[in-house]
């Protein structure tokens, strides 16, 4: 059994910047509408469906949950005119997504601080927006995450959220004999649990929060992990620098891994609104 | 049952101490869930599978989901003795 610790901080902080060079800049999946554009292109046209499903407005207050090393926090800030608060477990996260703000100069507009996302501590109605992008699979108490989201919301905010969704019961049997396809998720993922989209809404709407948009977005996902290749070939030296032989071979090893569930319709991709009643 | 020197309560304790990086002693009346050991369904897989090898079979896979170590060494102490 490998000595590797799992936590989700400890995590980040390994592997971010392979990642940046294996996931590509937004570090996140990406949709690919056309099926044959790059995974830059595939990745914003998934930002852009957050965007859409969150309806920002300028002026607003944002806070993005699992904010990784502030890419998207910062996107958030520079574009749509918004403020934004991005909070991580990671302090290396911190470090880079602040580092990354004050180069784009947008340090007054993008702030980060180390925060849980199932237990915040921020004040209650104080956002308009939240942002959950790619990080509530790390995060186990999936009902805590919500309530709390739901917590910050002003009356009339919106929370978009999308990450990866388990589509069906995996039975006890097969997830025994499969053990080690998912063990070689954990190592290079990190501990990840996956939901169905039904429970977020299910979880949304136990909130009290109105869903209005739920996307089933697995068939669009799927190229991601040819392109995710692509990546691990075309850095491979560098990645090996940062994560090593073993890193790197789990790394390849998920790609088949994760297409096959995407394939058997085990695992899949989803994104979900809702709204705060006024 | 397979014959083995060690009792099942030893082998889940082992199994833990090494999953969750623990040095003292784990609690045999503990959840092995969320409030508890903290296991979840990948590790309680793994561990169906280190009692499996140990024992020869393991109460996970009879459809059973004790909730503490010692349902687990029940589910062994309530078996008959292994064939000598």
């Amino acid at each position: 059994m490998t000595e590797i610790n799992y936590e989700p901080a400890a995590h980040y902080d390994r592997v971010t910047a392979a990642w940046r060079m294996l996931l590509g800049t937004e570090l996140h999946y990406g949709v690919f509408e056309a099926g044959d554009e790059s995974l830059d292109a595939a990745t914003a046209a998934l930002t852009n469906r957050m965007l859409s499903a969150a309806r920002l407005e300028a002026g607003q207050r944002v806070l993005d949950v699992g904010c990784g090393n502030g890419a998207q926090a910062c996107r958030l800030a520079a574009e749509h005119d918004v403020s934004v608060l991005g909070i991580t477990t990671s302090q290396v996260g911190i470090d880079l997504a602040s580092e990354r703000a004050r180069e784009a100069g947008i340090a007054d507009r993008a702030s980060f601080e180390l925060r849980d996302g199932t237990d915040n501590g921020l004040p209650d109605a104080s956002f308009d927006r939240v942002w959950v992008l790619e990080s509530s699979h790390l995060m186990r108490d999936r009902d805590r995450l919500v309530e709390e989201c739901a917590r910050v919301l002003r009356p009339g905010g919106r929370v978009a959220l999308c990450d990866i969704i388990r589509k069906r019961e995996i039975p006890f049997a097969e997830l025994k004999a499969r053990r080690s396809e998912f063990q070689t998720l954990r190592a290079a993922f990190g501990d990840a649990h996956m939901q169905p989209l039904e429970l977020y809404a299910d979880l949304m709407s136990g909130a009290g929060l109105s869903v209005d948009v739920t996307e089933d977005l697995s068939d669009l996902t799927l190229p991601t992990f040819d392109r995710w290749r692509r990546n691990a070939d075309q850095h491979e030296a560098e990645v090996i620098a940062a994560l090593g032989h073993e890193g790197m071979d789990e790394f390849r090893k998920s790609c088949d891994i994760l297409e096959s569930l995407w394939q058997d319709g085990t695992f899949g991709y989803g994104l979900i609104a809702a709204q705060r009643p006024a | 049952m397979a014959a083995s020197d060690r009792d099942a309560a030893s082998t889940v304790r082992s199994f833990v101490k090494k999953l969750k990086k623990r040095s003292d002693d784990v609690d045999i009346d503990a959840s092995l869930f969320s409030e508890g050991i903290g296991l979840d369904s990948l590790d309680v897989a793994e561990l169906s599978a280190v009692l499996e090898d140990e024992f020869g079979e393991d109460p996970f896979s009879v459809g059973q989901m004790p909730e503490t170590i010692a349902e687990i060494a029940a589910f062994y102490d309530e078996k008959p003795a292994a064939d000598a």
